[in-house]
């Protein structure tokens, strides 16, 4: 073991930036990961009224603090795409190195043991740090935690690199199983398969069974939170799905008509491979829809509180909650941008020889970076248009719904996909300055 | 050597059909572009000898408006000579006569400039390899063209990697060659 | 062809020195290229074969030195300026890597000419007789990941000659190819070269392939050390 850890540090050590890069992220989306399920163990930890002196009496109570537990739950999607996203920086190298280590005569498991411990090694590194800062705020409010949250503590800690590790030792399947299809093939499908529903559907059930561990009304099914988690799972579905059929179809069609180089080129690229950015897609997808709708609600439930009907509660509490979530879900969406800039550029990182030759050739820098917007901007088009649409009914809905009627329709929402829309763009754009980097002529003639 | 397959070279021509001196000569010289041109000489001679061992017979004469000349053709001992020369596979080299080796060799032992000398066979090398891929991608070159010159230009090339390796090791070979 | 009558050299590299971090390529590099000329580039691996054609297809800048084209310093040309000259004068082939892996081969002969404002379908038919003149034909809609390596090279001649450039850059073309296939990528090559008075830079390790040249010039170390003038162009 200490043999094939010893190899492991050597290898990264000799490999290029892309590689560190992909470690860092990956430590990042643990540290994440673990932030976000340590809130949600402890506040979940809590029993009956509680007070806390955050958010306006917000956790005081259990039933707030189960909505706010799903949310951080919910929150661990788009960290889970990012860290996908993540893992695939620089991939295409490291799987080759490991391919050759294969061919130079080492075990199926050696290789996996090797693998392991570098994504292993990052997430722990995350969540080390995560649960650090954790056990430091705690003494710091000077709270007592009871054994059950400790004891959740630790399994985060343990459970994200446990985690990590098995995510890079199944990743590593087709190396393992045929080193020589990897060192050949010179791009990897990457149509989501049955292990990437598998694990999604894995996770929710996993999500939703801790959710209700956590409740502790005997005999209640929760059916809110379940109905949300459902229907967003149902979304995400719908999404993925989506993404790929229109990355598939605007491809066909525009790579058929178009005279612009930029748009054949980008056409032609997401006909070859409609699902290479479904995840990072399908994720901006659902922020669109979870975002436009809650701009929606918020806006009625505003009118609402305004109006001084069925008050309950100091007017703080209720403005607490929301600002809560409109940042729950700006978190979501800065999380899914951050993805959708990884992967724009681990999409240069990969091609950077057959750009550089393109450059060569004479083929405007400008013409490159046209494509690789496009190819961000062609397929979530029609996308966030739909998912714009839905978030806006879901607001329309609630609006029509709730009691007293002749609210004013959330016409503020329809903002949202718009702003949606030019963040993923400008989050795509990020990678531009890398474009010019990766088109040096020493790319020209070494794979 | 050179007799030994003009006679093979001869039978095999005269197994399409019988054919007189002059004749043979010219498809010859068709059907092998770059090999030496043969001698009008050389082709009666080696009929005669072919005649001789019993190979080849006269089939008569035809003078067709012009000067009488002798029809050779084939006997069935020369058909089965031909066919055991084809089959037989040619020795790989087993002496080849380096006279480039022994230039460089002598080279040194007179305190020549060996590293000159090879610069200048290169130079002479690739002359010779350019004029062989100007004729085999001429327009309208016939394969048997194409395939003889690629031959010629292969044993050249293997003389030009020989050349290479051995001028980046000429001070190793003069320390070893002022030794002995 | 009129600088073949005077003699004045087409592209001209003068000193060149370019150095990448502490390893020197280039030490005084000096080379001329006339119209219409087709010259091997030979040399061992490391000698600097490939920047002296990266500096004189303006793909890279000496540190020192002059590159003159026409007239022009390309040393001293913006970089846009640059990028449109080795689109409309400047054709370029490597040993692979130089076609989108995602566009057909119809496509991609076809796109310097889209990149210039030529319509596509117009774009199209041209490529299809350059595809059709290098024995590419019937295979138009496949992509270069389904070609074999001597068809692919073959899709790329055509890609940089579409264009009809005054110089074609051409980098190991035969490098990753079995020795028939090579041979007739170097055939296609000359026979439209000659035909069509473009001037070709080729460099090369292969002697075989160094012989379809006009000239040959040899680089050691950085610096070009012999110059085999050799047949008259006319051939």
């Amino acid at each position: 073991m200490t043999a094939d850890l010893r190899l492991a540090w050597h290898l990264v050590r000799g490999s290029d930036r892309h590689e560190w890069w992909r470690i860092a992220l990956t430590g990042v989306g643990a540290l994440l990961a673990s932030a976000l399920a340590l809130g949600a163990v402890v506040l979940g930890a809590l029993r009956g009224h509680h007070p806390i002196p955050v958010a306006d009496g917000l956790l005081d109570n259990p039933g707030e603090r189960a909505g706010v537990v799903a949310a951080l739950l919910l929150l661990l999607i788009p960290v889970l795409g990012f860290v996908g996203q993540s893992a695939r920086l620089g991939a295409v190298h490291r799987d080759r190195r490991l391919a050759g280590l294969r061919l130079a005569g080492a075990t199926p498991w050696q290789v996996r043991r090797i693998a392991a411990a570098e994504t292993g090694l990052a997430c722990l590194a995350g969540s080390a740090v995560a649960t650090l800062a954790c056990v430091v705020l705690m003494v710091r409010v000077g709270d007592h935690p009871s054994v059950w949250a400790w004891a959740g503590i630790a399994v985060v800690a343990v459970g994200v690199p446990v985690a990590g590790t098995l995510t890079g030792v199944l990743a590593l399947r087709r190396v393992v199983a045929s080193p020589l299809g990897t060192v050949r093939r010179a791009r990897p499908r990457t149509r989501p398969g049955l292990m990437f529903f598998g694990a999604v559907a894995l996770f929710l059930g996993a999500l939703f069974v801790s959710y209700l561990s956590l409740d502790r009304r005997p005999g209640t099914v929760p059916t809110g939170p379940m109905l949300v988690v459902s229907g967003l799972a149902l979304a995400g579905a719908a999404a993925l799905w989506l993404v790929g059929a229109t990355s598939r179809l605007t491809g066909r069609l525009l790579a058929a008509r178009t005279g612009n180089p930029a748009v054949l080129i980008a056409a032609e690229r997401l006909r070859d491979d409609p699902w290479a950015a479904a995840r990072t897609h399908a994720a901006v997808l659902l922020v669109t829809v979870v975002g436009t709708g809650f701009v929606g609600v918020r806006q009625t439930l505003l009118e609402v509180l305004h109006s001084g009907k069925q008050v309950a509660e100091d007017l703080s509490f209720y403005t607490t909650g929301l600002d809560l979530t409109a940042a729950a879900i700006g978190v979501g969406l800065a999380i899914t941008l951050a993805g959708l800039a990884v992967g724009t550029a681990e999409s240069l990182a990969t091609r950077r020889r057959t750009l550089a030759a393109q450059a060569a050739a004479g083929v405007p820098h400008a013409v490159l970076g046209r494509a690789l917007l496009l190819e961000t901007a062609l397929p979530l088009a029609p996308g966030v248009l739909l998912a714009g649409l839905g978030g806006a009914a879901i607001g329309t809905g609630y609006a029509s719904l709730t009691e007293g009627g002749g609210w004013s329709m959330p016409w503020a929402a329809l903002l949202v996909p718009v702003a949606v829309y030019a963040a993923s763009l400008l989050a795509a754009a990020t990678a531009l300055p890398l474009l010019r980097r990766s088109v040096r002529p020493a790319e020209l003639r070494y794979a | 050597m050179i007799a030994m397959s003009t006679r093979h070279i001869l039978l095999g021509l005269l197994a399409s059909g019988p054919s007189h001196g002059y004749d043979l000569k010219r498809r010859h010289d068709a059907r092998f572009p770059q090999a030496r041109p043969l001698a009008y000489g050389q082709v009666y001679t080696t009929l005669q000898r072919l005649v001789r061992d019993g190979l080849a017979e006269v089939e008569g004469t035809d003078s067709d408006g012009g000067p009488e000349r002798t029809v050779y053709r084939t006997t069935d001992e020369g058909a089965r000579e031909l066919s055991r020369w084809a089959g037989e596979t040619a020795p790989p080299a087993p002496f080849v006569t380096n006279e480039i080796f022994a230039k460089v060799v002598v080279s040194i032992l007179g305190g020549g400039d060996p590293a000159a000398y090879l610069r200048a066979q290169r130079a002479a090398h690739m002359e010779r390899m350019r004029e062989l891929t100007a004729v085999k991608t001429a327009k309208g070159a016939d394969l048997a063209t194409v395939l003889s010159a690629d031959y010629a230009l292969n044993h050249l090339d293997a003389d030009l990697r020989w050349m290479d390796t051995t001028a980046a090791r000429l001070t190793t070979l003069t320390a070893e060659v002022d030794a002995a | 062809m009129n600088n073949a009558a005077t003699g004045e050299p087409l592209l001209a590299a003068r000193d060149l020195v370019k150095t990448h971090g502490r390893t020197s390529a280039l030490r005084g590099a000096s080379l001329d290229l006339r119209a219409g000329e087709i010259l091997a580039v030979t040399g061992a691996s490391g000698s600097g074969k490939s920047t002296l054609l990266h500096c004189l297809a303006g793909i890279v800048r000496p540190d020192r030195g002059s590159v003159t084209y026409d007239g022009q310093r390309l040393d001293r040309l913006p970089e846009k300026r640059l990028s449109e000259l080795r689109r409309t004068d400047f054709g370029v082939v490597f040993q692979f890597g130089q076609l989108i892996p995602e566009l057909t081969a119809l496509d991609n002969v076809a796109l310097p000419l889209m990149l210039a404002g030529t319509p596509r379908s117009r774009a199209h038919e041209r490529a299809g007789e350059w595809l059709e003149r290098f024995g590419v034909r019937g295979q138009e809609e496949l992509r270069p990941g389904e070609m074999s390596g001597g068809q692919a090279q073959r899709t790329a001649l055509a890609r940089a000659l579409v264009t009809d450039p005054k110089v074609v850059f051409a980098d190991e073309p035969t490098g990753a190819l079995d020795s028939l296939a090579g041979e007739q990528v170097m055939t296609a090559l000359a026979h439209t070269a000659r035909e069509s008075g473009t001037a070709v830079l080729l460099i090369t390790h292969d002697a075989r392939t160094a012989a379809y040249a006009d000239r040959e010039a040899s680089l050691h170390d950085g610096t070009v050390v012999a110059e085999d003038a050799a047949l008259e162009v006319t051939r």
